[in-house]
């Protein structure tokens, strides 16, 4: 069964010379798939996974996310589907600098009205599983870009997504710690069944995914 | 719908916010705290200061006048100019009768420079002829006893209320000196009473430093014959004295052969229109508090939507990461709001008891044991709690703008933003 399914996503950015960006994406991922997508940059990866993740609309074609039509969908909605739907990895880790990680973890619950106690309690949980029982009080700015992924990527899956947006999430670490959370992927596809969607230009986090997905010029190669 | 606003997270949230930029919040609170300040310093010093204003007033009837007559300045009848004439007891019958519109018509005899002594102390002030009548004047505050009845002014009784001063100066040593007799002009009353000034507005002289006796007393005692020294007149409620004054002239001219356009003939005076000037005064105070007040108001207003301003923007990246995870655009203005809101009602209640506190000074100044009437440096709480409201409003409003045009950024940009 299919997670995602694109049929013929065109995007255009408007303006004084518009940009054709994606040209009619064709793009079948099935649930509990590892794949990575690679692509130049200007490509429009990032416009694709930018439109995967509701971040973005597209003009024509058709989205469907397990089994949902994601189409012309209100703020409120999109972010309703945001939150229950995906989880984000970023490059940056995008984690609130005055929260501490246990409160960054239980953000997306804060959203959803599950109260403080029990969020918090959800949280640590997760947290325990990516190893950082004892960093759960420390702000972002107390821990190392590792540590600081492994919050965000705790944060994605605290709400039990469909699937997980990872865009760029080993650029802006060192060759080990990219393959530690490599390695936590991995084992939340293969564990959990977690379908995982990586935006990547580093051929050796490609390699590790079950599938690779070329992107060129806005349609897929 | 979730109650965002009840959420102890919400709360904290907001409170690591504005303590994460403690230059930022100072500066904004301190500019919600000094408006409110001012704005209630304002109200209720226009209050203090109407009521200081109206102290004066106090104990004093104020729609009432006075005439003197005067030397004529227009030959009429064959009489010279500057021929001297007096108003005499048969004017004050006729103008009482006349002048239905008037509560009383009140003829005072006075000597100045009369001696009162009591055994070896003495004391020189004013003598006051008048009637029980006097009272619908002025109310004096009465130290002892009681001021001149009917039958007193009938009889011809030979009593006296003396002045709070003139009581000090007679008897040093007795604290109530009713039933005392002593010395006026060479003739002896009885004390029946002691009182003071009670206004400001001493159209007699001081009362301090008076003795007054049954006008009666004091025409047969000094000679006077008809001739009364001052009269004074109170009109009802919502009679225009100002209309009443020149018929009152009339009358008495045509009496005394003194032509008609004669106005320095009579010297008269219209408390009222005095007081009417005062109230013209209060209404320019009420203005002008009004007008400082709403100009605090709006610099106050216009500092928490710059602020606002600034928080959204500085914020753009972590509005766009909390939309990726979720959050409702609802979500989001409500926070911003919240914070506005938190940061208005701490400072703004810092001001409120500031104002209190000074107003609470001035009170306490103006209101020695003593006062005649309670000068009010208050404002009711429902106004307090207004300017709150107000400053709350429209610092909300003044948010909503930048809030929901953040809201019109991608969360994907906002994210990116740095």
């Amino acid at each position: 069964m299919e997670m995602i399914k694109l049929t013929d996503v065109n995007k255009t950015y408007p303006g004084a010379v518009p940009l054709h960006v994606l040209k009619g994406i064709n793009l079948e991922i099935e649930k509990g798939e590892l794949v990575s997508i690679m692509g130049a940059s200007g490509s429009g990866k990032s416009t694709l996974l930018n439109i995967l993740g509701i971040l973005d609309n597209y003009d024509s074609g058709e989205y469907y996310l397990d089994g949902t039509l994601i189409k012309n969908l209100s703020e409120n909605k999109a972010a309703d589907y945001r939150n229950h739907m995906i989880g984000f990895v970023f490059q940056s880790f995008n984690l609130i600098n005055y929260k501490n990680a246990v409160e960054n973890v239980a953000l997306p619950l804060f959203y959803q009205g599950v109260s403080r106690k029990k969020r918090n309690r959800i949280a640590m949980e997760q947290l325990e599983k990516m190893g950082l029982a004892d960093r759960a009080h420390h702000l972002p700015g107390e821990m190392s870009g590792g540590q600081k992924q492994r919050v965000a990527i705790a944060r994605a899956m605290i709400t039990n997504p469909s699937i997980i947006l990872a865009d760029e999430p080993t650029g802006a670490l060192d060759s080990k710690t990219s393959h530690d959370v490599m390695n936590i992927f991995r084992k939340l596809n293969e564990e959990e069944g977690k379908t995982i969607v990586i935006v990547t230009h580093d051929p050796g986090v490609a390699e590790q995914t079950d599938r690779l997905i070329r992107i060129s010029d806005g349609i897929i190669v | 719908m979730r109650l965002t606003i009840l959420d102890k997270e919400n709360w904290k949230e907001i409170g690591a916010t504005l303590a994460r930029n403690k230059t930022r919040t100072f500066l904004t609170g301190f500019g919600i705290f000094w408006g409110v300040a001012m704005l209630a310093l304002l109200m209720g010093g226009a209050t203090g200061g109407e009521d200081l204003l109206k102290r004066n007033f106090a104990g004093f009837a104020t729609n009432s006048g006075g005439m003197v007559p005067s030397q004529t300045t227009i030959p009429f009848h064959g009489y010279q100019k500057g021929r001297s004439w007096s108003i005499d007891m048969t004017d004050v019958e006729m103008l009482r009768q006349s002048f239905p519109e008037l509560k009383s018509v009140i003829p005072t005899f006075q000597k100045w420079g009369s001696s009162f002594k009591y055994g070896k102390n003495s004391f020189s002030g004013q003598l006051i002829g008048a009637g029980p009548d006097y009272m619908t004047m002025q109310n004096p505050k009465f130290y002892y006893g009681r001021f001149i009845n009917e039958a007193d002014e009938s009889s011809e009784r030979r009593v006296a209320v003396i002045g709070k001063k003139v009581a000090t100066q007679l008897f040093p040593s007795v604290e109530d000196p009713t039933g005392k007799v002593i010395d006026v002009n060479g003739g002896a009353y009885s004390v029946i009473g002691v009182i003071g000034d009670a206004s400001e507005i001493k159209l007699n002289g001081s009362l301090d430093e008076s003795i007054v006796v049954p006008s009666s007393t004091f025409r047969r005692a000094n000679g006077y014959g008809d001739k009364v020294d001052f009269l004074m007149m109170v009109a009802n409620d919502k009679v225009d004295l100002s209309e009443v004054i020149p018929r009152m002239r009339r009358v008495l001219y045509r009496r005394h052969d003194i032509h008609p356009n004669d106005e320095g003939a009579l010297w008269a005076i219209n408390i009222a229109e005095q007081f009417e000037q005062v109230d013209t005064l209060f209404t320019g105070i009420d203005l002008l508090a009004l007008f400082i007040g709403i100009s605090t108001l709006l610099a106050g207003v216009i500092g928490i939507g710059n602020i606002m301003w600034v928080i959204v923007k500085e914020r753009t990246q972590e509005i766009g990461i909390r939309r990726a995870i979720g959050a409702k655009p609802r979500d989001i203005i409500v926070q911003v709001l919240s914070e506005g809101a938190a940061l208005t009602i701490i400072s703004g209640m810092a001001g409120l008891c500031l104002a209190a506190l000074i107003l609470g000074v001035m009170q306490s100044i103006n209101n020695p044991p003593d006062a005649v009437s309670v000068v009010r440096f208050q404002m009711s709480f429902t106004r307090a709690v207004s300017i709150l409201a107000v400053f709350m409003i429209l610092g909300i409003l003044a948010g909503l703008i930048p809030s929901i045009k953040a809201m019109k950024i991608k969360p994907i940009e906002a994210i990116n933003s740095k």
